[in-house]
Formats: C-alpha cells, sequence, structure tokens
C-alpha cells in the first residue's frame, strides 16, 4: 500500500513499560489501517508487544533487530 | 477496554512502589481497566507533603545502588509512572477507613488520588478481574 499511514514511534533508551507504553499513546490516535513502527531498546517489548497485540486485537507484521535497536511493526486492524 | 487489574497498595516503603507504578502503566497500556485501592501505611506515598519513603531496613544498604541503577536505566520515578498510567485511565482510591486512622482527608491526598472510599467499593470494581496486593 503506497500511501498508507505509517508512523514511528521512537522508545529508545525507554524501559520497561515506556515502549509498550508509547505504542499504546500511539494506538489511541490511529485508526484502523494505519500502521505504527516501533522502536525500542527495551529487550521486554517483543514478547510485551505480542501480548499487546493479542490483547488489543491487532497485527504484528514484523520484528527485526539490529545492534541499535528492535523495530516493531504492528497493523491497527482493531480500535 | 478489556481486562481488569486491580491493585491492593498496602506497603509503605519506596521498592514496593515500583511494581506499583510498573503493572499500574503496563496495565493501562494493555487497555485494561485499572483500579489502585490505596491502605496502610502506603497512604503516606500520597500525601501531599511530600516526604521521601523509606526502604526496608534488610535493604537499606542496596539503596543507593539500586536508585543508580534505575536512574541509569531510565527506569520512570513511580510517581510518573502512575501518573501516565492515570492519563491511559487508570483509578485511585483512598481506603477511608485508614484515612480517617492516619488523620487524612481529601485535602490531604496529592493529584493522585481520585476519591476516598471503602473496601465494599473496591471489591465491587476489582470483580471479575486480577488483583494483586502489594
Amino acid at each position: 500500500m503506497a500511501n498508507e499511514n505509517r508512523k514511528i514511534v521512537d522508545s529508545r533508551g525507554t524501559a520497561c513499560p515506556g515502549p509498550i507504553t508509547d505504542l499504546s499513546l500511539a494506538y489511541r490516535k490511529s485508526k484502523v489501517g494505519d500502521v505504527i513502527e516501533l522502536w525500542a531498546t527495551d529487550p521486554g517489548v517483543k514478547s510485551d508487544t505480542k501480548a499487546w497485540a493479542e490483547k488489543t486485537g491487532n497485527k504484528i507484521e514484523s520484528v527485526t533487530e539490529d545492534k541499535e535497536k528492535i523495530v516493531i511493526v504492528i497493523r491497527i486492524v482493531r480500535r | 477496554m478489556s481486562g481488569k487489574l486491580s491493585i491492593i497498595m498496602f506497603s509503605g516503603t519506596a521498592d514496593k512502589f515500583i511494581p506499583l507504578g510498573v503493572l499500574a502503566q503496563a496495565a493501562a497500556a494493555m487497555d485494561m481497566e485499572v483500579n489502585v485501592f490505596v491502605t496502610g501505611f502506603a497512604l503516606m506515598g500520597f500525601s501531599k507533603e511530600k516526604k521521601d519513603l523509606p526502604f526496608p531496613v534488610e535493604f537499606q544498604s542496596m539503596a543507593p545502588a539500586l536508585m543508580q541503577g534505575m536512574k541509569k536505566n531510565k527506569v520512570a520515578p513511580w510517581y510518573d509512572m502512575l501518573k501516565q498510567a492515570k492519563k491511559l485511565g487508570a483509578h485511585v482510591y483512598a481506603c477511608s477507613m485508614m484515612s480517617g486512622v492516619m488523620g487524612m482527608d481529601k485535602k490531604s491526598f496529592n493529584e493522585l488520588v481520585d476519591d476516598i472510599v471503602g473496601a465494599a467499593t473496591f471489591l465491587q470494581k476489582a470483580e471479575g478481574g486480577q488483583t494483586l496486593f502489594i
């Protein structure tokens, strides 16, 4: 989708539950179909985002990791 | 909103306020209903007169290292975490009986406290969800 609404949420450097909170704040402003790209460094973010997505009924599209950050792409399918 | 977390905050030592902040904020971020019932010595953490909460005697020697580690890892203070949880929809209630025992009323509490309620009110709010005692 060329014109999808993609938002980067940079939560690098925050400790748990910072990343999940930043994701939640972005989620509250989002619309169905939006994509949120969450950047974080707290290792708990991977399982926490999975739990968050299951709880809120949204979809994790990818989880990638390099030396600097963990990037999780979440598609908002339920608001 | 799905699911519900209720926390009975009883302890009045600084270390126990960390999980209060973390779990309240995490649950609120999970779109859960969050209710915190403050009672006992924990009420001191919600007083308008800002006093540093004590550490338990057995962990006192470790407190400086813990605080330093928290700062280094940018862990937010419990107060900020609970404030963030409230922005996301959490509620904080002070126990009416213990407030009375400690000579505290609505004017004694800081901005975090929404209301002073009795035990039955809290139990009704907590019904059907997860409840933690800290």
